[in-house]
Formats: structure tokens, C-alpha cells, sequence
């Protein structure tokens, strides 16, 4: 064997026998064991592997089937490739904690940014809140927070940069603080910042029965994006009600996979 | 003098720098020397993870200029130019771009030594070759030689140049990353193949390529984001750490 590292009397020193399979190797890392299986996971956020692993951008051909069963938000598909292989894996975002969640039959929103990884026994779909995507079904993913991830319980109020994600439960909805908002001193308050604002007058609030996942800290991870949705009437953030100027084409709205622009973007610039 | 007063924490007393157990939940932690290998040499322990202290007793570190971030007992901090190699050294360190600014640091006590809050990870050396970008090398045993290297198109695909700095000989190193590093072992029947910008250092006898997925798809915007990869074979240690430098490879 090898001389360098001395079990027990330095750092650990992983192999792929004793790396974990499917866990965290720390709370930064995790690991995924590949048995000839495939994964979906985001763009860049591999940081080594062991084995025979391939890893292709969504819009393949090949994977036209995976992709219809499992990935039903095309739209930001050049965000995720598909890893296959056999090997153990490792992935990582930006030295942030990553936590792998099981779900049995279930389905979860989480923000888009979070989602690092998932089986494609999962099935990815947009949610229709903008900026979240939800998974639905049996299967293993594995999300990244700033800080570790609390669950908590409906009926909750939440800070909108603390939320992670929500499990079971219906979608939140805005609460204001009305008693401090509204009123003369209320006005006064907002129109000249006098008598303070303790930054915590909206919140996400739940109800109903689930789990809801935040992050230990109010720093938000980057947006990733969700990709566009149809411009219909009665589609939140498709623009569908305004007549004219609002197609796939406006700025702001993410472009197709396979659509030739955006440069920056691919080389990472 | 007053060297041994400092008495660490009762969760650290563990012999000079030795540390038994794992006290921090995560990163590597210490290594110490084989056993009956003493020599007067400093000795390194992690405080928290992202703290080196140091124990000298008249010897020597050399460390990353301004990253000592608090010394008792008697230290004496000089600054040496093109990093402790002579003249050829620092001519060769200016071409290549690895440019070092490292001080030695000589005294009795303890000395601290932080940066920017990275992860730091001890690697003990006994012999071998440890190959580190500069910029995350943050303290060596004065003992340990250091050079520079060429390292092909691993470095140039990190966006560091296409040279690396290498620590040689018998002691011990810190190296700084970003969130604490994974050691991974690469041995003949395993080789691994790691992402350019997790890549932190490594050491022992491996041979690295650099691996390139780039397709047609690539430039159609349909690439597997894994472009570009080192491939590591042989006998030895990879560090890798849990986020990704912005490489010329980032989204591709």
C-alpha cells in the first residue's frame, strides 16, 4: 500500500472503498456512488471522481428519454448534465454545507439555487412560484444551504431569505405586519426610516401540514435559474396578460438549450 | 523563557502539536512524525481549523508574509525575498509567476498564523513531494525545501499559470483551502480524476494529465460542465477542496 498517510495518525484518507456511498464525506462534500447508474446534477459542481464516470449536457440525443421521464423543466436544461458511470463521485458548491434528503414518494420545493444533485428516479419539475423548483417521488437529492438546514413545522412565519425549501405542505403566502406598516405612524416610519424598521415586517408564512427547510443564515445562495414558462395568460411570470413586447425573446427571460449566444455564460466568464 | 507557559485548552493538550482524536468535526487534521523521528523542529496544530499554531523552541518557519495573526514568547520575523531560494530562486519564481513573499519566523513560544479564514490542512512530509499553488501554501518547516515547478496544462486550465510551487523534505507544511480539503488517495488501481478548480495540492509519486471533454457540444452549449479535468496516476495524496475556483473552464 501507500506510504503516505498514516491512518489514525493524520488527516483522513479516503479511497474509494472508504469513501461513503451516498453520504456526506463532510459536511461539504458529498459523495455519490455510481453503479452503472446515472445522476442529475448542476453544471460544475463535480470536484473529483474515481472510476469511469461520463458526464453529458442534458440536450443529448441519448438522453432525450431521461429527460422526458424525469426532467420536466427543458427550459434551463444547459444548467444540469447527467453523470453515468460506475465510480464514486464528488460534488461540492462553493465550500458551502451540502446535505443529501430522501424523499419516499413525497415532493419537496426547494429554490433553485439550492438543488445541486438528484436520482433520476426523482422527477424535477418548475414550480409555479418564481425561483423554486419541486421534486416529486422516490429517490435521493442532495441540496446545498448556507449553513445548516433547521426543519421546522406549519404554521410558521419565515424569513424570505432564510427558506430553503418546503416539503408536503402548500405553497406559502406573503404576511405583512400590518399594525406596523399601515397607519399614520406607519407611513411615517416607511416614507422617512424614523422609528426604525426592524427589516422583519414581511415574511413567508405557512399553513397546513409538512416540513419547512431554512437556512441558518440570511445570505441567499445565487438565483439559478428555472428556466421560462409559457407566455399564457394565468401563468405567473409568463407576462401572458401583457399584450405585445413580451415574448421568449425579452430580455431577462432565459434562453433555450441550444440556442447559440450568451458566450459569457459558457466559458464562465 | 516563556515558552511552555502558554497552556492550551484542555480539548488541545495533547504532546506538542500532537493531536490525538478528532476534535474538529471536519478537515485534516495534524501529523506527526514516525515514531522515535524527533528532531528540534517546529511543531504545527491546528486551533480550530482555520488557526495554525506553531511551537519553536529556537527554530525556524518559514510562513506567508503577514499571516501571523498573534506570537508569545520571543519571535523574530524576517522577510525573505523570492522565498528563502537565493538569487536563482527568486529569478526563477518571477518568470514563472509563482511569486512567493514569505517571511521566516524565528523564536521561542508560540506563534499563530491565519489567513483570510481559509481551512487549513497540516501535511507531514517525510521524504516525499508536495506540490501546492504559492498562493495556498501558508507555512512550511523552515527545514523543507521549496521550488518551483512546471506543471503543464493543469495549471493553465486552474487560471494559475503553468507552474507550481513544490515543497520537499522531512516536516511539515500547511496548506490553505477553501471549506476544509478531502484527501483522496490515488494508488495504481485507482486513479481520480478531479475537477482543475477544486484541485488544491498534492503529494507522492503521481503523474498528472489533463484530461479534455471538449466536444462539439461543447461549443454548442450542450457540454457535460466537466470540460476539463487532471487525472491523477501513481502513488499518493490529492487534496481537493469543496468549492471551485472560477476557471476558463467554469461552465463549459
Amino acid at each position: 500500500m501507500s506510504t503516505h498517510g498514516t491512518p489514525g495518525a493524520g488527516p483522513v484518507v479516503y479511497d474509494p472503498v472508504t469513501l461513503p456511498a451516498d453520504d456526506n464525506v463532510n459536511a461539504y462534500t458529498f459523495c455519490v456512488e455510481l453503479k452503472g447508474g446515472q445522476w442529475f446534477l448542476q453544471k460544475g459542481k463535480m470536484i473529483a471522481y474515481y472510476g469511469a464516470i461520463e458526464f453529458n449536457g442534458i440536450g443529448l440525443g441519448r438522453l432525450d428519454r431521461l429527460v422526458r421521464s424525469s426532467f420536466h423543466s427543458p427550459l434551463h436544461a444547459s444548467d444540469w448534465v447527467v453523470a453515468e458511470g460506475s465510480g464514486k463521485m464528488l460534488l461540492a458548491d462553493r465550500a458551502f454545507d451540502v446535505n443529501s434528503y430522501d424523499l419516499d414518494d413525497g415532493n419537496l420545493t426547494i429554490r433553485a439555487g439550492n438543488l445541486l444533485a438528484f436520482q433520476p428516479s426523482l422527477a424535477l419539475k418548475q414550480s409555479i412560484v418564481p425561483g423554486f423548483l419541486t421534486l416529486i417521488g422516490t429517490g435521493k437529492f442532495v441540496a446545498a444551504s448556507n449553513g445548516p438546514v433547521v426543519f421546522m413545522e406549519p404554521p410558521i412565519r419565515v424569513d424570505p431569505q432564510a427558506l430553503v425549501g418546503w416539503a408536503d405542505c402548500p405553497s406559502p403566502f406573503h404576511h405583512y405586519d400590518h399594525g406596523y406598516l399601515t397607519g399614520v405612524l406607519g407611513g411615517l416610519r416607511a416614507m422617512t426610516g424614523f422609528g426604525g424598521v426592524s427589516g422583519e415586517e414581511h415574511q413567508f408564512e405557512f399553513a397546513g401540514a409538512g416540513t419547512v427547510l431554512l437556512q441558518s443564515t440570511e445570505t441567499l445562495m445565487a438565483e439559478a435559474a428555472t428556466g421560462a414558462v409559457p407566455p399564457e395568460p394565468g401563468v405567473p411570470g409568463g407576462g401572458g396578460t401583457a399584450p405585445g413586447g413580451h415574448g421568449p425573446q425579452s430580455s431577462g427571460v432565459p434562453r433555450l438549450p441550444g440556442q447559440l449566444g450568451d458566450l459569457q455564460r459558457r466559458f464562465g466568464l | 523563557m516563556n515558552a511552555r507557559t502558554s497552556v492550551p485548552p484542555l480539548w488541545q493538550t495533547a504532546p506538542l502539536g500532537v493531536r490525538s482524536g478528532w476534535v474538529s468535526t471536519h478537515g485534516p487534521c495534524s501529523v506527526h512524525l514516525p515514531g522515535g523521528y524527533f528532531r528540534s523542529v517546529a511543531m504545527f496544530r491546528l486551533q480550530g481549523s482555520k488557526v495554525l499554531a506553531v511551537d519553536m523552541t529556537g527554530d525556524a518557519v518559514k510562513a506567508k508574509n503577514g499571516s501571523m495573526v498573534a506570537y508569545d514568547g520571543q519571535m523574530a520575523f524576517k522577510k525573505l525575498s523570492g522565498g528563502g531560494e537565493g538569487l536563482r530562486g527568486m529569478v526563477t519564481r518571477r518568470l514563472t509567476g509563482e511569486q512567493m513573499t514569505v517571511m521566516e519566523v524565528k523564536g521561542h513560544g508560540t506563534c499563530w498564523f491565519a489567513d483570510r479564514a481559509s481551512e487549513i490542512n497540516l501535511v507531514g512530509l517525510r521524504g516525499d513531494k508536495l506540490c501546492v499553488e504559492a498562493g495556498n501554501l501558508l507555512a512550511t518547516d523552515a527545514g523543507l525545501r521549496t521550488g518551483t515547478t512546471f506543471t503543464g496544462l493543469r495549471g493553465a486550465s486552474q487560471g494559475n499559470g503553468l507552474f507550481t510551487t513544490t515543497v520537499e523534505g522531512h516536516g511539515q507544511a500547511a496548506i490553505l483551502s477553501d471549506g476544509p480539503a478531502v484527501v483522496l488517495r490515488v494508488s495504481p488501481q485507482y486513479p481520480l480524476i478531479v475537477d482543475p478548480g477544486a484541485y488544491v495540492a498534492h503529494q507522492g509519486n503521481v503523474r498528472q494529465s489533463f484530461q479534455s471533454g471538449v466536444t462539439f457540444r461543447t461549443l454548442l452549449g450542450e457540454g457535460g460542465g466537466e470540460a476539463f479535468q487532471i487525472r491523477f496516476e501513481g502513488d499518493g495524496l490529492v487534496y481537493v477542496q469543496p468549492s471551485e475556483r472560477n476557471t476558463i473552464a467554469g461552465d463549459v
